[in-house]
């Protein structure tokens, strides 16, 4: 499903079908996913589009560029230790134009459970797109069309033992990446004094030969982003 | 020398020429530091008050360098200030509303109660905040109107601000029949809250039997949604339940009361309106 396709194009895939193709100066697209449809018409010369997961927080709608990962069991941490683990997060793919300038979005869909959960409290807490992941000790076997994989490490910097349930991630500082089987990214979570953490993501990828994948959200230029995310209400 | 002429009582040509400088120095600083101080903060304070602290910073600046230059043209701020304070108490007299409005918008442009695009409703007036000014607030309400509403009035009065919060809580009341499985009636409920991307997970929906009404037993639910979302949440969830619990049998209940006859009805009440009619006129019921 993943990477450059030349246009037109006719792909059926489990649940998902798109297609491409010319009608004169305009390109009609199609999609359909789970029921859902939709048709757009472009004016673009791209001969090939790009289709590649993006950051998984804009279906239904982008409200929130955050991500609530809840842990079906907690995971306890001894004082000044690491862990590396591994869950799953949805996977949500984009559709996009390679023309002219920056590769341009044309259509964002997923197969993932939808559901979004509110981190904190309703004054001063954050809305989040919700998941909830297994803990596995090594790479889990998932449909990648559906579920991603994230390498998560965990450090304790705290010298009490610490209580990990969930972990927030904030979508400006994903890096995604696809092929060899997966969709991928890699994050570090810092967790402080006083049940309070840090959320970042790594560069790399975790096979490397993966492709790294387009950001939407850094595409979009906010200065202030910063990727990372502070976890203060509870862990 | 020219720059030594006395103009008027000890003011010179150089004093004036140096308070004239002053002032147009001025003047030009206070563009800069208003340039700068909104660049520094154009992504820490929303548009509307970030206008207002320039202009608050920008005549700050000037009357400050208006102070300093006073003695050089022969004024005695001493003397100015006891003018200015009369002048004052006057125009403070003469003008209590105007002077209210703006103490009200310094107090309101501090605490903040309310941001441009915000719904809020202010004294019984709903709508979407157009623009924050010193002296007043203006409101586009829902029906498209334009409303100002002075500052005094906004600051003396009650703020519902129904977006200041991320998340807001949609509350029903369902009624079901007495007869009705009120067990299956809130697993349905909860399944369809749980199905909406937008109903919230945490805090967790609640749905219970809250009160044994006059007709029916009335649930409660109760679930969470982003406060962008939240009126198309309220709106589309209740239609949901009602046509989920119609389709598993569960009726909502009409307000309804059962009359007892102190003499027993006599006839027939099959259906058949003639007969019915003539039962009820036998009976002696209009």
């Amino acid at each position: 499903m993943f990477g450059t396709r030349d246009i037109p194009l006719e792909l059926r895939e489990g649940e998902i079908s798109v297609s491409l193709r010319r009608d004169q100066d305009l390109l009609i697209y199609h999609r359909e996913c789970l029921g859902d449809a939709c048709d757009k018409q472009l004016v673009s010369r791209a001969k090939k589009i790009l289709i590649a997961p993006t950051e998984p927080v804009t279906q239904p709608k982008a409200i929130t560029p955050y991500l609530f990962i809840k842990f079906d069991k907690a995971l306890l941490l001894e004082p000044a230790s690491t862990a590396r683990i591994y869950v799953t997060f949805p996977v949500e793919i984009g559709v996009f134009a390679t023309g002219a300038g920056n590769p341009q979005l044309i259509d964002g869909f997923t197969l993932a459970e939808k559901k979004f959960t509110l981190y904190g409290d309703p004054s001063m807490g954050r809305i989040c797109w919700y998941w909830s992941s297994r803990i596995h000790a090594a790479i889990p076997d998932v449909d990648e069309l559906r579920e991603g994989i994230m390498e998560l490490t965990i450090q304790n910097m705290d010298t009490d033992w610490v209580e990990v349930k969930k972990a927030v991630f904030n979508a400006y500082g994903m890096k995604i990446f696809y092929g060899l089987g997966m969709v991928s990214m890699r994050s570090t979570m810092k967790l402080r004094p006083g049940d309070t953490a840090e959320t970042s993501f790594e560069t790399s990828p975790i096979k490397k030969g993966a492709t790294r994948s387009v950001e939407r959200y850094a595409l979009k230029k906010i200065s202030m982003a910063t990727g990372k995310f502070v976890m203060e209400h509870g862990l | 020398m020219i720059h030594n002429k006395i103009i008027y009582g000890n003011v010179t040509v150089l004093d004036l020429v140096v308070a004239l400088i002053i002032l147009v120095v001025s003047i030009g600083i206070a563009k800069g530091v208003v340039l700068y101080a909104k660049r520094l903060l154009k992504e820490k304070v929303d548009k509307g008050h970030l206008e207002i602290f320039g202009k608050v910073l920008y005549y700050a600046i000037i009357v400050t360098a208006a102070l300093v230059v006073l003695p050089l043209v022969g004024v005695k701020p001493s003397g100015l200030l006891v003018a200015v304070g009369v002048v004052g108490l006057a125009i403070g007299f003469a003008s209590q509303s105007i002077i209210g409005n703006l103490i009200s918008g310094i107090f309101l442009i501090i605490g903040r109660p309310i941001k441009m695009g915000q719904s809020v409703n202010i004294e019984g007036t709903v709508g979407i905040v157009e623009d924050i000014r010193i002296m007043s607030t203006t409101l586009r309400t829902f029906e498209g109107l334009f409303i100002r509403i002075p500052k005094q009035k906004v600051f003396t009065t009650n703020i519902t601000n129904y977006v200041a919060n991320v998340a807001r809580r949609v509350d029903y009341t369902i009624g079901i029949p007495y007869d009705a499985d009120a067990q299956k009636a809130i697993s349905l409920i909860k399944k369809l809250i749980e199905a909406e991307p937008f109903t919230l997970k945490n805090p967790e929906p609640v749905v219970y039997v809250d009160n044994l009404g006059d007709n029916s037993v009335n649930l409660l639910v109760r679930f969470w949604a982003p406060v962008s979302e939240w009126f198309t949440a309220k709106s589309k969830m209740l239609w949901r339940m009602k046509k989920a619990l119609e389709g598993e049998g569960i009726e909502i209940p009409f307000p309804q009361r059962v009359l007892w006859f102190a003499n027993e009805l006599k006839g027939n009440l099959t259906g058949d309106s003639d007969s019915s009619q003539a039962a009820v006129k036998e009976n002696g019921v209009s």
